[in-house]
């Protein structure tokens, strides 16, 4: 190959990382090369984030070497790195959420404690920079008040902004991202290596893989199983190095039966329009929409969560339905999976008590808790979902970010809901658990659970819904049935291209 | 050699290995520096145990506070609200020793969970909520007790003054039981502290309190009933200062409204020691109990060593750091 003449720009020489007794990292070996796209792939707690929080400096302390051009150097913090020339959009979105896009750009770039800022000037750079990544919002926002798409945007943008890049990590930036949005992530990530930049690419979405990669690493329980060309890899053989065994998600084949209408919602006021539809017994009704759609809001709204109550609006199983609280919500039998990770698992408790939070009573007398019948039923839950846990008594922050996804879903399933609200279920975890993470929720709706389905994956609502509802700024836009609807139509009608 | 030190990593993720450590530490200054060998007697010991056990019984209720990221600054004054309310009512109201326990008991709850709800419900800061709860009940045991201590010599109806005996409830609390070995109010601090473990690790609010400190807006998605969690977890601590202030004023014979003045500062102190985290979502009555015993041995020894109390307030304060950073720095390591 052409690189093997000069070093690479950024190099890994069998480099271990252990936590406790978990190996993250197994003797990993990884060459980076400019103008080269190189995607990481693999499994939930493959190694993914660890790498590349040694590639950013987030981690200091492994063993084995990392050379740029050809000299080891060891980053001893993310500031070192960034000097290096290495810029990172973590997984876990780093951004402080009480101060504004400026500040948080401002943030970034470091500089010294002491130095004066021209204001005007930053808020106007931070503008142009969101204006890059497609984000049309005022710098002097507070990121609080961004949605979660938005917000990786941001992260993305400020990173992008600081200019000098010679490697730019991106660690599953689109999983927030509807396909139209993660276009433009994409067309990004194209120019940057188009101007020479080295770019790491984590994503879950084969896609993605497809289009962008020069170069594939595979991972594997910290080890790396290969690392291919694009053109010397087919997706089967990915996938397979990926799971080290077949996948094996079917289509869903149409639902069992449909019965009875168990949530009816009339005439809700969401965003700037009104939104009516009935979910069936036994239904998986998806919802489509881009950014500023509501969808979200609406789980939230259904959930008890969202701004107001609505009596009279939502009918569940013919009565009114208007919970204050999520607690009244699950009470009632309805549960949601929320998106954003750091609203669904709470990082220093341990995965036990994270699974049963929400299902907590059903496991308690007289207000003790049974830890004995309580670990029976969360192990074997995971174990049906493949959660991959060091421990039941490991923080559930140690999970790698899939993983907490499931554990999650978990907590959802205990409850044993008969309304399950999805939040885009499938965000970060790998081929894998996705289709675990399916087969849970068509079963479910087998044993007559109604499950309302927001994805900003176009592909996992076509696999699994019996009908989908498109969503344009708080209105239904398009409905169509199982067989009537695939991923173009659904596209043509978010992007309001189709009658 | 590296196994060992694998094994002391090992050891070292658990929380309360890592507690251990200053502890030992000080139990090993107080053996090398024994006064003579004053800090080998019993005697040392059972009375280092009785000085620490009112700031103790705080600390175990600070413990819950602070599991659900928040702060207590209010108990120090209820301690002094509550030795008055006890001397007051058993003494020149004369009501009998349950009632006016129960009463007291009543008012610490009060207290608590008035601040509780102030934290809970228009969400305001739990710093400034119990800073003016400080300052109020200081304010109210001094008003009540009409700016002097309340002892069994008062001025009666008629103006005249009378003494009565000391209630019984004070004796009861200030002896010592097991053969002259243990003061009761060390007992009942470890009756306090094994209530609040049962409640932390055992019971379902317990995991509520860890859930709304680990991360209010997830608790509050898994249906956490977040609000009353918080008012029960200050009812606690509240209840709990009433029951260290009723061991107070017992100690003292009498209720003294400037007293339990700076508890609430030991007792996080005693949490802290212990390695609980003020960030919320973390921690346990079993380290609050270690962080107990190291600060109470520190100055014991520093006070057997007749340091005097100037040096060992600045000795103290150091070592407070050099101990959390100890800790801190061990958990890195075994990460
Ligand atoms: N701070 C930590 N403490 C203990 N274990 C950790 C820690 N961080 C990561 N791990 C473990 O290391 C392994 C690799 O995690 P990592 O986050 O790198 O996975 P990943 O490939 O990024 O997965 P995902 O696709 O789910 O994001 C996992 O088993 C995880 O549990
Ligand atoms: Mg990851």
């Amino acid at each position: 190959m052409s690189h093997d003449a000069s070093p690479a720009l950024f190099e890994l020489r069998s480099v271990t990382k252990t936590f406790g007794a978990t190996r993250a990292l197994d003797s990993v070996n990884l060459e980076l090369h400019a103008g080269e796209v190189h995607v990481l792939a693999g499994g939930n707690g493959a190694g993914k984030s660890t790498l590349i929080k040694i590639l950013s400096g987030a981690i200091s302390d492994y063993q084995g070497e990392l050379c740029a051009r050809g000299l080891p150097l060891r980053f001893a913090d993310p500031g070192a790195a960034r000097r290096h020339g290495v810029l990172t959009i973590h997984q876990e979105l780093s951004l402080v959420p009480t101060l504004s896009i400026t500040d948080n750009v401002l943030l970034a770039q470091g500089g010294r404690g002491w130095s004066f800022v021209s204001r005007r000037r930053a808020s106007q750079q931070a503008a142009q920079a969101c204006l890059g990544v497609g984000l049309d919002v005022s710098a002097e926002t507070l990121v609080e008040a961004l949605s979660i798409s938005d917000r990786q945007l941001v992260e993305i943008a400020r990173a992008l902004h600081m200019g000098g890049a010679r490697l730019v990590i991106f660690d599953e930036p689109t999983s927030a991202l509807s396909d139209v949005e993660s276009r433009r992530l994409l067309d990004r990530v194209e120019q940057l290596r188009a101007s020479g930049c080295a770019v790491v690419y984590i994503t879950h979405r084969m896609h993605e893989i497809r289009r962008l990669a020069d170069r594939i690493t595979v991972l594997r329980d910290g080890q790396v199983v290969l690392t291919r060309t694009r053109d010397e890899l087919d997706d089967g053989e990915l996938v397979r190095a990926m799971l080290g065994h077949d996948p094996s998600d079917q289509v869903r084949s149409g639902p069992a039966h449909v019965g009875r209408p168990r949530l009816t919602v009339r005439e809700l006021p969401l965003g700037d329009g009104r939104v009516s539809f009935e979910l069936h017994e036994g239904e998986i009704l998806g919802l489509a929409g881009l950014m500023g759609s509501f969808a979200a809001a609406l789980l939230l709204e259904l959930f008890g969560a969202g701004a107001a109550a609505r009596a009279e609006r939502v009918q569940l199983e013919g009565r009114p339905f208007a919970p204050r609280s999520p607690g009244e919500a699950l009470a009632h039998g309805v549960a949601l999976l929320a998106s954003d990770r750091s609203e669904s698992v709470i990082a220093s408790l341990s995965v036990l008590a994270n699974a049963t939070l929400s299902s907590l009573r059903a496991y308690t007398r007289l207000g003790f808790v049974s830890g004995a019948r309580e670990r029976a039923d969360v192990q074997l839950h995971g174990a049906r979902i493949a959660l991959g846990a060091p421990s039941l008594a490991a923080d559930a922050g140690t999970l790698s970010g899939g993983n907490q996804q499931k554990l999650a879903l978990v907590r959802c399933l205990l409850t044993r809901p008969r309304v399950l609200l999805l939040d885009d279920p499938t965000r970060g975890v790998d081929v894998g658990a996705r289709a675990e993470v399916h087969e849970r929720v068509r079963e479910l709706a087998q044993q007559g659970a109604s499950v309302l389905l927001f994805s900003s994956d176009l592909d996992e609502l076509c696999e699994l819904c019996d009908r989908v509802l498109c969503l344009r700024r708080g209105s239904v836009v398009f409905e169509s049935r199982r067989g009537d609807f695939d991923r173009e139509r659904l596209l043509r009608a978010l992007l309001g291209t189709s009658a | 050699m590296t196994t060992l030190r694998w094994r002391a990593a090992r050891l070292l993720e658990h929380s309360a290995a890592r507690a251990l450590v200053p502890l030992l530490c000080v139990l090993l200054l107080g053996a090398l520096f024994h006064a003579d060998g004053a800090f080998f007697d019993w005697q040392a010991h059972r009375s280092m145990l009785r000085e620490i056990s009112v700031v103790g019984i705080l600390a175990c209720g600070m413990t819950l506070v602070i599991v659900t990221a928040g702060i207590d600054l209010s108990v120090g004054s209820l301690v002094g609200l509550c030795a008055v309310c006890v001397a007051l009512f058993t003494m020149p109201l004369g009501l009998p020793d349950g009632v006016g326990v129960l009463a007291v008991l009543a008012l610490g709850a009060a207290a608590g969970a008035t601040c509780g709800a102030l934290v809970a419900y228009p969400r305001l800061q739990p710093f400034i909520v119990t800073l003016a709860m400080m300052v109020f009940a200081r304010g109210l045991a001094k008003w009540l007790a009409g700016g002097q201590k309340v002892t069994r010599s008062f001025r009666g109806p008629d103006g005249d003054f009378v003494t009565v005996p000391s209630p019984r409830l004070f004796e009861a609390i200030d002896t010592r039981v097991l053969g002259d070995n243990v003061s009761v109010v060390t007992l009942i601090f470890l009756g306090c502290a094994f209530g609040c473990w049962l409640v932390l690790s055992r019971m379902r609010i317990g995991r509520y309190l860890y859930a709304v400190g680990g991360n209010f807006e997830a608790a509050r998605l898994s249906g956490v009933p977040v609000r009353s969690t918080l008012v029960f977890a200050y009812a606690l601590c509240g209840l709990l200062a009433a029951v260290a202030g009723i061991c107070q004023a017992a100690q003292e014979t009498h209720g003294d409204p400037e007293t339990g003045m700076g508890y609430e500062l030991d007792a996080i102190a005693m949490v802290v020691l212990g390695g609980t985290s003020l960030a919320g979502g973390r921690g346990g009555v079993g380290l609050t109990l270690i962080g107990a015993l190291t600060l109470g041995y520190l100055q014991k020894t520093l006070s057997l060593n007749a340091y005097s109390t100037e040096a060992r307030l600045m000795l103290t304060g150091a070592i407070l750091i050099a101990a959390v950073l100890f800790q801190r720095r061990l958990a890195r390591r075994a990460a």
